[in-house]
């Protein structure tokens, strides 16, 4: 069926006849909502999860689950049309979007980010590889994060290069010339590349792309105060410099005069379709159209000596150093390995001493010509034969080495250069990657991990596989996390987002408790740190200061360092980051899980805002709330149920519909006493009674800040319309409660009746805007009393869900008026991360102070 | 490790097969660690002429693939080889799928996608069955 046939058939309405429409019908499309919201958001949840690298995942999953998840929006959207009445096609719209665009990425058509056709270095930072591609990317992390000295410099967009692409009708070359490949790839490459390319030089750029790099020129002279008098033009392609490094696959052209820069662009995107870069992204499993090249413009230092290096260089079983090589000049010819190079091996750590060093006869050095252009000149013969860097200069390189190794959480191939000042350059960091035969190292690994002493293994959960080696760092305190040395393993009882402080410090961490879908696991996989948690006896059996090894793939933890283990992880080919789906997941998911729409009161809080589907999901939720509240109060007698807003001494800005109560046109306010729903007094009793939301003191220490509560968050502002109220349905033995408020959503759906077996409660709660580690803290806080409280959590990022079933009458009554007072926690939450960065959670104190509130449940029955 | 006999070597030989190639490049790397000697298909008849020529010890097998599916391709290594330990691996799990999977002897299934420490589990399982030495004769 089509897509326009389908939303006709859902827009088909039951309200044509007179009688009003029972209630209920209405709200079994409203709980179908919320389940499907729940259904969508776990969804979500676990498609992130993929990425970790525990999983095994395969192109079949990813369609699965994208057409699992466009079913469930379509439906949640088709949902909505009942409740209000087909005002709804601006949303269909948004999901067929977004539908649209992950079509077009499973097909292999981009979507490219919407930025101008030039951003300088400046504004660049590692997850802006879309746009900026992996390499320049990686040098704005460099220079805007870590502080490393990199030469200025701006960025052609991917989105630019894909302008100039299509409107030279090159993607369409390409491809037809693809088809003329020989089977075996080799035989005509040639004579096909040379095609390709004679194309891209040939075509011209597009006006708004020789605006753009005119601007960015004239600003880059203004940031250094003169017209740079050379610049090297580099690629910069979709994953270049990641897990598949491209090094030298790809044309850089140095020495270009500005007035060069538009045709050494050609020359760059041209050299992407060289027989040699060619035929390596296809042996590498890379599709034709993942060919995406941004380039990178930068001023050109006027280098006194450069060169490479390698931050761990394995030189025997026991053995290992950084390696530096280096010569006169220019580094173009030292990577090129068209001229000879002084080699020096120093320690990894500081002060760095130098371990070995061989200096060879530099007699020619490459220099930037006076009008442009470089060229080969003969060494001073003094000079030539003389070391080309000073212990100065090697720890300096050294302590760069660190801080990338550190950084990347991986040995790096790095690429220097010193300017007549001795000031250090990074021009490029990538991962080192070895090859060799694997099968001949696992037995060296066989040896080295049966004599090593195992600590423990197998007891807990991998979050992030790899390799981790040094010392141990108990972390109990905040103390202990500001004390935290540069490459230790984190060692702590339990897992907590605030680790994520030192996270690019650590090397490893592993957890007595914790749990791999929480927040602090997410974090780490960001990082791409090997952790294992609820190891069970990580701080029992692991003192500060222990060297240890973490295989986080096999799940051992040994004594002492086995370094084999570190050396099969560099020479593991098939890192699973460098694949297809890998790739195309991760693609995918930029147009799902971001959330964009997160006040419902901001005016940009509509359909066509939505460009993911969480954003589609989370006005749905909202709409949703706002119609069945607005059907139910409209005096015209649609529906046989009337909405009452509830008189209550906080702001809670609630609606109630009564199942049990006909409708009687009565529509004003009605009181607590009033309520016949058990669930619903006993959760109000449970917020009110609890003080968590009062602005009286309460018996923890956090009623301090209490006084502000009431005033900001919850109520919907001046003018803010339907949206943003909140809305209880109720029966005498039910309640299905959504409450927004301030920058979260409450859930929860309670029956509370005489027979125990169908007793339940449901409780979900889902952040809002705050940073990510402060989010991850609250969640991981309300999942720790709803788990004290028994109830069975699942926790997926910020989503929280508890569930509890069978308890009889009077327990349930007490764990209503808990979560009562966990809505006021949560709102104290909100304010209390808002205001500081205090990480402790409060729910012990939470769980001491709702204690007489529930007791007096059983006393009170 | 159990040797399956003097002659042979002391790695366990271990067949994967799934016509997704992401599938076998992040199991190899995982069983060669592991210490098998592990051999990689996307196709299954190239699959089934390398196990006619040298059996495996344990073989690992999606179930829906182009040209054999993974029943047929199961059928002909457990007439070749019946003492092999067969794993099979499908992301369309289905009751019916997996029971006809037993019957033709395969030792478990794990549905797609799986963590690595799930199939290493299931293949470590497999291994005590196989280390009865009356299992030992298939080299």
């Amino acid at each position: 069926m089509g897509v326009f046939e389908r939303i006709g058939k859902a827009l088909h309405l039951p309200t044509r006849s007179k009688a009003p429409v029972p209630f209920v019908v209405l709200f079994k499309k409203f709980k179908s909502i919320l389940e499907r919201n729940n259904r969508i958001l776990t969804l979500m949840a676990d498609m992130g999860d993929k990425l970790g690298g525990e999983y095994v995942f395969d192109r079949r999953y990813i369609e699965s689950a994208c057409e699992e998840l466009a079913d469930q929006l379509f439906k949640l959207v088709s949902d909505l049309s009942i409740l209000n009445r087909c005002r709804n096609v601006p949303l269909f719209v948004a999901f067929e979007n977004v539908r649209q665009e992950i079509a077009d990425e499973l097909a292999g058509r981009h979507h490219f980010p919407d930025t101008p056709a030039t951003l300088p270095l400046s504004e660049l930072r590692a997850d802006m590889a879309e746009a900026a591609g992996g390499k320049f990317a990686m040098l704005g992390e460099l220079k805007n994060v870590l502080q490393l000295p990199v030469p200025d410099g701006f960025v052609v967009t991917t989105r630019a290069f894909a302008e100039f692409m299509e409107r030279n009708a090159l993607p369409d070359f390409i491809r037809e010339q693809t088809k003329l490949l020989d089977a075996d790839e080799e035989g005509n490459i040639r004579e096909v590349s040379r095609r390709v390319r004679e194309r891209i030089l040939a075509a011209s750029l597009p006006r708004s792309l020789g605006r753009g790099i005119a601007e960015s020129l004239e600003d880059l002279a203004r940031r250094g105060g003169r017209i740079p008098k050379s610049l090297a033009v580099r690629s910069s392609a979709w994953n270049e410099d990641g897990e598949t490094s491209f090094a030298g696959q790809y044309e850089s052209v140095i020495g270009v005069p500005p007035s060069g820069v538009a045709d050494a662009f050609k020359r760059v995107v041209a050299g992407a379709y060289s027989p040699e870069a060619w035929l390596y992204r296809r042996r590498r499993g890379f599709r034709e159209h993942e060919a995406v090249m941004a380039v990178g413009c930068q001023v050109m230092i006027d280098s006194k000596a450069s060169g490479g290096l390698y931050t761990y260089a394995p030189l025997t079983q026991k053995e290992e150093g950084i390696f530096v090589s280096a010569a006169w000049g220019l580094c173009a010819p030292v990577m090129s390995g068209e001229i000879e190079t002084d080699s020096y091996l120093i320690g990894r750590r500081a002060p760095f001493p130098t371990l070995s060093r061989e200096i060879a006869h530099k007699g020619s050095r490459m220099v930037l010509g006076s009008k442009g252009g470089t060229g080969f000149e003969d060494v001073p013969a003094l000079a030539a034969d003389a070391p080309c860097l000073t212990e100065a200069d090697l720890a300096l390189l050294g302590e760069v080495s660190l801080s990338l190794e550190k950084y990347f959480k991986r040995p790096q191939d790095v690429e220097w250069t010193l300017d007549a000042s001795d000031r250090l350059y990074v021009l490029q960091s990538r991962p080192l990657v070895f090859y060799g035969e694997p099968a001949r190292r696992t037995g060296a690994i066989d040896a080295a991990t049966s004599q090593a002493e195992v600590v423990f293994s197998g007891r807990g959960d991998v979050v992030q596989r790899g390799v981790a080696m040094g010392r141990v760092h108990v972390v109990r305190t905040d103390a202990d996390l500001a004390d935290f040395p540069f490459g230790a393993i984190l060692v702590s009882r339990h897992t907590s987002p605030r680790y994520s402080r030192v996270m690019a410090r650590a090397q490893g961490i592993l957890t007595d408790i914790g749990s791999p879908a929480g927040h602090m696991a997410a974090v780490a996989r960001e990082f791409r740190l090997p952790t294992i948690v609820g190891c069970g006896v990580a701080t029992e059996m692991l003192q500060s200061g222990d060297e240890i090894t973490v295989d986080a793939t096999q799940n051992v933890v040994y004594r002492g360092l086995v370094k084999e283990l570190r050396y099969f992880e560099l020479t593991e080919e098939a890192v699973y980051e460098d694949s297809y789906e890998y790739r195309l997941l991760r693609r995918l998911l930029k147009k799902i899980t971001p959330l964009n729409l997160v006040d419902p009161h901001s005016p940009s809080f509509t359909p066509s805002s939505c460009r993911t589907y969480h954003d589609i999901t989370r006005y749905i939720h909202e709409q949703a709330v706002a119609e069945l509240i607005e059907l139910s109060e409209d005096r015209r007698g649609i529906l046989d149920a009337t909405a009452r807003k509830l008189r209550s001494p906080l702001p809670l800005n609630l609606s109630v519909i009564d199942l049990d109560s006909e409708a009687t046109g009565d529509t004003g306010a009605i009181e607590i006493p009033d309520l016949h729903s058990l669930p619903l007094r006993e959760l109000l009793t449970g917020l009110i009674d609890s003080g968590m939301w009062s602005t009286d003191p309460v018996p923890v220490d956090m009623g301090s800040f209490m006084a502000s509560l009431t005033r900001t968050l919850g109520v919907s502002g001046p003018g803010s319309g339907k949206l943003g109220r909140n809305l209880a349905v109720v029966s005498s033995e039910y309640m299905n409660l959504n409450l927004h408020l301030g920058y979260h959503f409450v859930l929860v759906d309670a029956y509370v009746g005489d027979v125990i077996n169908d007793n339940a409660l449901y409780f979900r709660f889902l952040g809002g805007v705050t940073d990510f580690s402060r989010r991850a803290r609250r969640a991981g806080c309300i999942a720790k009393i709803l788990e004290r409280a028994d109830f069975r959590v699942e926790l997926h990022g910020d989503l929280v869900i508890g569930r509890l079933k069978k308890f009889d009458k009077d327990a349930m009554r007490a764990k209503l008026r808990l979560l009562g007072g966990l809505v006021g926690f949560t709102r104290q939450l909100d304010v209390r991360m808002a205001r500081d960065d205090d990480s402790h959670c409060f729910a012990e104190e939470f769980l001491a102070a709702i204690k007489p509130v529930m007791e007096d449940a059983h006393d009170n029955p | 490790m159990t040797t399956p006999d003097a002659a042979a070597p002391a790695r366990r030989r271990l067949l994967i097969l799934d016509d997704e190639p992401i599938v076998v490049k992040r199991l190899k790397p995982a069983f060669q660690k592991a210490g098998y000697d592990v051999a990689v298909f996307t196709d299954s008849a190239a699959a089934l002429a390398a196990f006619e020529q040298n059996p495996a010890h344990i073989v690992i097998t999606d179930l829906k693939m182009e040209g054999m599916d993974g029943i047929a391709f199961l059928d002909r290594i457990k007439a070749v080889s019946p003492d092999t330990g067969v794993i099979v691996i499908t992301g369309f799990a289905t009751l019916e799928t997996a029971k006809e999977s037993f019957h033709k002897g395969a030792f478990d299934f794990v549905a797609k996608p799986f963590k690595l420490a799930d199939i290493l589990d299931v293949v470590a399982r497999l291994e005590t069955f196989l280390g009865n030495p009356r299992h030992d004769h298939v080299a």
